[in-house]
Order: C-alpha cells, then structure tokens, then sequence
C-alpha cells in the first residue's frame, strides 16, 4: 500500500493518459501503478508518463543499457518499485539478470566484457548521485571519446529524470505487484 | 527526500495531508523528485545564469564568478529593500 492509493485504472479518463499507462504496461517499465499514481495530479500525469517512457524506450543510447543503467540507480535510490521492474523490449534483445548484475555491480571487470563506452556510461550514473563531484571536465572529455554530445545529454537526462522519480517512488512506499 | 528519505513515512504523509490535497502532494512529490535529479546532472554542466542579479546579460565567465562558488540570491538584502 503506497501513501497515495493510485487511482483506480476505471477512473482516469484522459485518452492520452490511458495510452501511455497502457505503452508502460507492454514495455514493463513502469507498470500501471506508476501511471495511477501520478494521475492524482492530471496536469502532471501526460509530461511525466511521456518523459519517462521516451527516455528510456526511445533516443540514441541503447536501450539495454539504459535498462541496466535504470535498475543501477533504482537499488542506489533504494526504491523497490523500479528496481523490481524489467523492461521486456530489453528482455527481448537480450538482456539477462546476470548482465544487469554485472552491470550493478562489476562493469569495471576486466573479464565482464563491457565495453569503454558502456563502462563510461554506468560510471556516469554510479557518480552521479554518489560523488559528483568526480563527474567534471575531465569526466565529460572521457565520456566524449565514446559518445557524441546529444547521446551524453541523452543519457545525463535519463540518468538525472529517472533517479528523481525513483526517489519520489521510494518516498511513497512502492513496491511493484508480484 | 533528498537527505533522509526514510523520514518521509506514512505520519509524514498524514501531516502533509493536513495541508495540502493528494493531488497537491504529488504535484510537489514528482516536482521535487524532478529537481533532485535534474539539478545534480546540471551542475556537473558548469553553466550559469545569462543574467545577474541586477538584470544584466553577462557571460559564462562573469556569471560564475557571480554564481559559482556561493551562489547569489535574487532576492535583495533585508537592507535593501
């Protein structure tokens, strides 16, 4: 039981809100409870739904990664509802547990097989909210080697737009269904 | 939220509830979960205000300076006003 009680999925009538609840449903990240909560405040509902589910389903940084990258920050954040959510569509190309793990855990491992660019990335994240003070220009000049500017800002957004809904999540109580 | 996360509980949620609707509560809730993040990932972008205190357009150099270190209030000393 979260402090707010989601809405009833009967009860949300916007069109655009019931579509993207549905799109979160079918890419598993984030389920309805999401959705239901966040429609309490219906002017907020549609950007936050859109946000969320573009910033990590779409754009030019695999989506993969981006999982990983999503359930890294969600156990930093300690919030149980979007570490315990998978994305399907990075199911489907391949994603396993034991990667997202190692991702978690022991990307800089020499013998996990992550590349320089995905060990950049999930450095990212990991000092991000952990000592950011490390994420400087000497940091970005290291990032830019593996990735253009629109795929740092891609990945900052997402990195920064997920933690903060994670902790509102975590402040809520949620936990996913199952 | 950002400090002590455990502290925001269920008696914090009924003192909230005293104030402020549900849907006023998530307003602020995504609002400052919003913030928390994109605030961290702006300040690792080294960029500042275009203007300062005063209103004038100034430069990235001059505004870290005004910024920085110890950032300006735009609200005007008890003095001033």
């Amino acid at each position: 039981m979260t402090h707010i009680a989601p809405l009833p999925l009967e009860a949300i009538t916007d069109p655009e809100l019931r579509g993207l609840i549905a799109e979160g449903e079918a890419l598993g990240a984030p389920d309805d409870l999401f959705g239901r909560i966040v429609a309490r405040a219906p002017e907020q509902a549609v950007p936050l739904m859109r946000a969320l589910l573009m910033s990590h389903a779409q754009g030019h940084v695999d989506h993969k990664l981006k999982e990983i990258v999503r359930i890294l920050l969600a156990r930093f954040a300690g919030d149980k509802y979007f570490a315990s959510l998978r994305s399907r569509k990075a199911r489907a190309m391949g994603l396993t547990e034991t990667r997202i793990d190692e991702g978690c855990f022991a990307y800089e491992d020499a013998g996990k097989g992550f590349s320089e660019a995905e060990k950049c990335a999930l450095r990212y994240a990991d000092l991000m909210f952990l000592d950011v003070g490390q994420v400087d220009k000497a940091f970005y000049d290291e990032m830019k080697k593996y990735w253009s500017e629109a795929q740092i800002m891609e990945l900052g957004a997402f990195i920064a737009f997920h933690y903060g809904m994670q902790m509102f999540m975590r402040s809520l109580g949620a936990k996913a269904a199952g | 939220m950002s400090v002590n996360p455990d502290a925001v509980d269920a008696a914090f949620f009924d003192e909230l509830r005293k104030h402020y609707s549900e849907e006023e509560i998530v307003e602020l809730g995504a609002f400052i979960g919003f913030n928390l993040g994109y605030h961290t990932f702006f300040g690792t972008l080294k960029f500042y205000p275009l203007f300062s205190p005063d209103g004038r357009l100034v430069s990235q150099a001059e505004s870290e300076k005004l910024y920085g270190a110890a950032p300006a209030s735009l609200k005007k000393p008890k003095a001033a006003e």
